[in-house]
């Protein structure tokens, strides 16, 4: 699984951590997140992020 | 202050702030700044786009006397930042008709900042126009130019580019239009950088979108208009490309001089191999100075001695600067001198994690270097080198 980098604010998805803030859990990829995602520092759009 | 005539029909009724030494207590400003705001005159209908730090309303307010202003319609609003949507507020209380148009995203932060009622605001959306009577105004929404609301306004007949923070500058000047180019372009880097730099990718693809608009004029909100636009077009192609410059920075901070001593050998060892360096003593320069260094170098260098247990704190608030404002370089490493311990290395290179550096061996050293810390330096010159020839 990919780490994935929001590129307005370069906060970091990291799939072994999850995003807490979000609820979502670790072991999620990025592209399974379901539902509206929004960067959780500068509330970019999902498809602000790319593959790092 | 002056009311000056941009071209027939349009007018520049800003404010020039000689005086301002520093913006949002972070950013030195060695020339001053302006905040532009123009008022657009068509046969039915009145505009200003943009409006003025709310400190200079008054100046604002007398630019629209002398114009002989008797009504506004709309008050465009391209940024909520205060420094152009600041005297919003006074505007409706002299305008009480006009209305605040202006993208959605926009209006929710201008309800926020000014208490402004969602019944002023006429919201647009992007590629929509308003007719004023022969000047016919297109929106065009650019996110992520500085904030995510942010957006441009296109005067159709005129062509005339009204691009907010985008291609602005920090320079208060008397100059309606550029003519000293060289001071232009380097207060409008200083500004990429400062303001820019980290909405890089954004800005690339608005761009591309631009490109579909002939430009005649370019004004922005800050410094001085662009009547020959290719000048700062031309300029962010170039600062947001991912093309890096063969050049190396070295940021540093000594105490007793040995990390001083590290960093001269390096420059001497990147010099002999005619790779073009730039040295900044973190205890002398600014926070503009440390940001416009990083546009394009293609190397960082971080020079620290460890205080107690980590970096310099004057190391930990460029670093912290740098991955903030995230700079295209490709490779890092740090350098420095310890005493008795910590953990500098580990320290900075986690605070860099918004970059994408690939880190060079770093060489730290407890107490003053020797031979063979100069030797492990010139092998870091050597790996420069050899990175840099690799640039594309």
């Amino acid at each position: 699984m990919d780490k994935y980098q929001c590129g307005v604010c370069g906060h970091i998805y990291d799939p072994v951590i999850g995003e807490p803030t979000l609820s979502i859990v670790s072991g999620i990829d990025f592209s399974d997140i379901t539902g509206t995602f929004n960067c959780p520092v500068c509330g970019a759009e999902k498809s602000m992020f790319t593959k790092v | 202050m002056a009311v000056r005539e941009v071209v027939p029909g349009v007018q520049w009724v800003g404010s020039i702030d000689w005086d301002r030494k520093v913006f949002d207590e972070l950013i030195p400003l060695p020339h001053g700044t302006s905040y532009n705001a123009y008022l657009v005159k068509g046969t039915e209908k009145t505009a200003l786009i943009d409006t003025v730090d709310p400190k200079k309303e008054f100046e604002l307010v007398a630019n629209l006397i002398s114009s002989s202003v008797d009504r506004i319609d709309y008050l465009i609003v391209n940024h909520a930042e205060q420094d152009h949507s600041g005297s919003l507020p006074m505007l409706l209380e002299l305008f009480p008709m006009a209305k605040v148009v202006t993208n959605e995203k926009c209006c929710e932060f201008l309800k926020k900042f000014h208490e402004i009622e969602e019944s002023c605001c006429h919201i647009i959306k992007d590629g929509d126009t308003l007719d004023l009577g022969g000047a016919t105004l297109e929106f065009i929404i650019t996110p992520w130019v500085h904030w995510p609301e942010t957006m441009v306004t296109y005067l159709r007949e005129k062509k005339i580019l009204f691009s907010c923070d985008l291609f602005g500058s920090h320079l208060a000047t008397s100059d309606l239009f550029v003519i000293d180019e060289n001071t232009t372009y380097t207060a409008a880097k200083r500004y990429y950088a400062e303001i820019m730099m980290p909405f890089r990718n954004s800005i690339k693809g608005h761009l591309e979108r631009l490109d579909n608009y002939e430009i005649n004029i370019i004004a922005p909100s800050h410094g001085p208009l662009y009547d020959r636009p290719g000048l700062i077009i031309d300029a962010y192609r170039d600062w947001t490309g991912d093309h890096v410059k063969n050049e190396a920075i070295i940021l540093y901070v000594s105490m007793h001089g040995s990390t001083e001593k590290m960093v001269a050998h390096l420059t001497d060892a990147l010099i002999k191999r005619e790779i073009p360096v730039k040295v900044l003593n973190l205890g002398v320069c600014d926070t503009g100075e440390i940001s416009v260094s990083l546009v394009d170098a293609a190397t960082i260098i971080l020079a620290t001695p460890t205080v107690l247990f980590g970096p310099h704190p004057l190391m930990v608030y460029a670093a912290y600067l740098a991955n903030l404002i995230r700079p295209k370089a490709k490779f890092g490493t740090v350098i420095g001198s310890y005493a008795w311990g910590g953990k500098t290395i580990d320290t900075l290179k986690g605070m860099l994690n918004h970059l994408t550096l690939e880190f060079l061996t770093p060489i730290y050293i407890q107490g003053t270097p020797d031979i063979t810390a100069f030797q492990a330096l010139d092998k870091l010159a050597d790996a420069v080198e050899q990175k840099h020839k690799n640039l594309v």
